[in-house]
């Protein structure tokens, strides 16, 4: 128990767990908390039991003693998954916060995701949801720094990928993935040989956050530990390092057999 | 699978003798188009069977069609519209463009079309075909304005049947009864339209080749959108306060004005 307490791992923890371990310590303040029950409607009909948050924390607090929103989603939780709840608490976040920013009391937003994308549950409310995120991110951008944190077991895919994308600071960790098409899908879709879901190794040597860090597409790795992404997100606020335009990289032939490929852009097939 | 004509088909009548925008990818169709008065670039994802990238060769929006689509957009004349003609099957399953990068390309596009909008670039959007997933919130959803054909060939989900199932575990028989019990999974336009982001249904004689009439009833209503930008520059999140969303989005509404109650304490 007590070598349990000493472990400051950001992956081990819960979605609330890992939006307190990011707001300074004694500031959190859950918004529609779990005892609120605003859950999911549509889970139960499809043979799923909902869960009182929707797997989706949006909390209230301080970063570095200035105005803070985290919202974290929790990836054990239908793998992470965005619904109309989980994605209107994102969107409605990000609203709120450019609103603050536009009033002139900024406040700081970390979006801590952790999630394979939109909920197939609730497909339609999903892809709308993320369609306000996108927009949403993009107009806070104009005014402050959007940071995400993609340091949990899913990593970040589909919808939420492309939306991670759109933030000015991305921090992953080494164990992190981060694509938009999960290995399943790309599997189910074009078959074992294209991408072997069961072989991890690869998964992360093609989408993990070493990569992401190589390739530019993130400003930060850290290791799974709650001061360093702390440390991270505090130096993303206070000297911001944007990322890059979104242009095409230079990358090899696509016509090159998929291993070619592979070593070509130096990653082991 | 065969390509779908659709997307060529619509542009090509939409966009007649309008100069094409080069530079773009064989499967970035775009070009300056004049309707009714109003300047217009058309921009279309099409099926290049001789795409470089192999996962990328029917139409989907894949690494070339995301930065392509992008550097349409980006580079819009000024006072002019987009429209953005939508038949795309998902985005490219690759382990190529997953190593690249895939998510970076679809944003850019999405980012252009919102910075596009936001900048008072008028943007509509006309599904014609399928929109799937990844590639629809690239190419399309972000437009003020959105319209569709009514045809059973318009399909919109975030993820092929085939993976649905294997991802949730269920048989594809019940996922399509699930589909009528519960509007947000179903994949047909006219439930799609119910949740407020559909502004108009075009009936049509032929989906894949567009008869005369059915140009002159797109070409009449894009005008009339186009007569007032403020339209075409609707955020998405104005979505939600449309009439048929008062009904099917209670949700996403409560918890935003909860939100806002509980955002200070």
């Amino acid at each position: 128990m007590t070598t349990m307490l000493l472990t400051e791992s950001f992956a081990e923890r819960g979605a609330r767990e890992r939006a307190r371990a990011l707001l300074d310590p004694q500031t959190f303040r859950e918004l529609i908390g779990p005892f609120e029950r605003i859950a999911s409607p549509y889970l139960a009909a499809q043979g799923v039991v909902p869960q009182s948050d929707d797997g989706t924390v949006v909390a209230r607090g301080t970063i570095g003693g200035v105005r803070a929103c985290v919202v974290a989603t929790d990836g054990r939780f239908l793998g992470g998954s965005i619904g109309e709840i989980g994605g209107a608490k994102i969107a409605g976040a990000l609203e709120l916060a450019r609103r603050d920013a536009q009033r002139g009391t900024p406040t700081r937003m970390v979006l801590a995701l952790d999630t394979g994308g939109i909920r197939l549950q609730e497909a339609n409310l999903g892809i709308l949801a993320v369609s306000e995120i996108c927009d949403a991110i993009v107009a806070l951008r104009e005014l402050m720094p959007v940071v995400a944190v993609i340091a949990g077991r899913v990593g970040v895919y589909g919808g939420l990928s492309l939306s991670t994308a759109l933030c000015s600071e991305i921090i992953v960790s080494e164990g992190a993935r981060v694509g938009l098409n999960g290995p399943d899908v790309v599997e189910t879709e074009s078959g074992i040989e294209e991408m072997d879901s069961s072989d991890r190794p690869l998964i992360w040597r093609v989408t993990g956050g070493r990569l992401r860090l190589r390739q530019g597409f993130a400003t930060e790795l850290v290791s799974d530990d709650v001061p360093a992404i702390r440390d991270a997100i505090a130096r993303a606020f206070e000297t911001p390092n944007e990322l890059g335009p979104l242009v095409a990289q230079v990358f090899p032939d696509p016509r090159l057999a998929r291993d070619d490929f592979l070593r070509a852009m130096e990653i082991q097939p | 699978m065969s390509a779908s004509v659709r997307g060529r088909a619509w542009f090509e009548r939409l966009t007649g003798k309008a100069r094409p925008v080069e530079g773009l990818p064989p499967s970035v169709l775009a070009a300056d188009a004049t309707i009714e008065g109003h300047a217009v670039r058309v921009i279309a994802v099409v099926p290049d069977p001789s795409a470089r990238f192999e996962r990328a060769r029917n139409g989907e929006m894949g690494i070339d069609e995301g930065f392509g689509v992008a550097a349409a957009v980006n580079a819009t004349p000024a006072g002019s519209a987009i429209l953005a003609i939508v038949d795309v099957p998902g985005q490219a399953f690759g382990i190529r463009e997953e190593a690249i990068g895939l998510q970076r390309s679809l944003a850019a596009s999405t980012q252009a079309y919102i910075r596009a909008r936001r900048g008072g670039h008028p943007v509509l959007t006309l599904v014609v075909g399928k929109a799937i997933s990844g590639a629809f919130l690239a190419h399309g959803l972000q437009g003020g304005w959105i319209g569709a054909i009514d045809d059973a060939g318009i399909e919109i989900h975030v993820m092929s049947e085939a993976a649905v199932a294997r991802v949730t575990r269920m048989e594809r028989d019940d996922l399509t009864r699930v589909a009528k019990e519960i509007p947000a999974t179903a994949r047909d336009i006219r439930t799609f339209a119910t949740f407020g982001a559909v502004d108009r249904i075009f009936a049509v004689s032929d989906p894949d080749a567009p008869g005369d009439a059915d140009i002159a009833d797109v070409v009449r209503a894009l005008a009339e959108v186009l007569r007032t930008p403020e339209i075409g520059c609707r955020n998405p999140r104005d979505r939600l306060d449309v009439p048929a969303a008062l009904h099917t989005r209670t949700l996403a509404r409560r918890v935003r004005e909860e939100l806002q109650a509980q955002w200070d304490a």
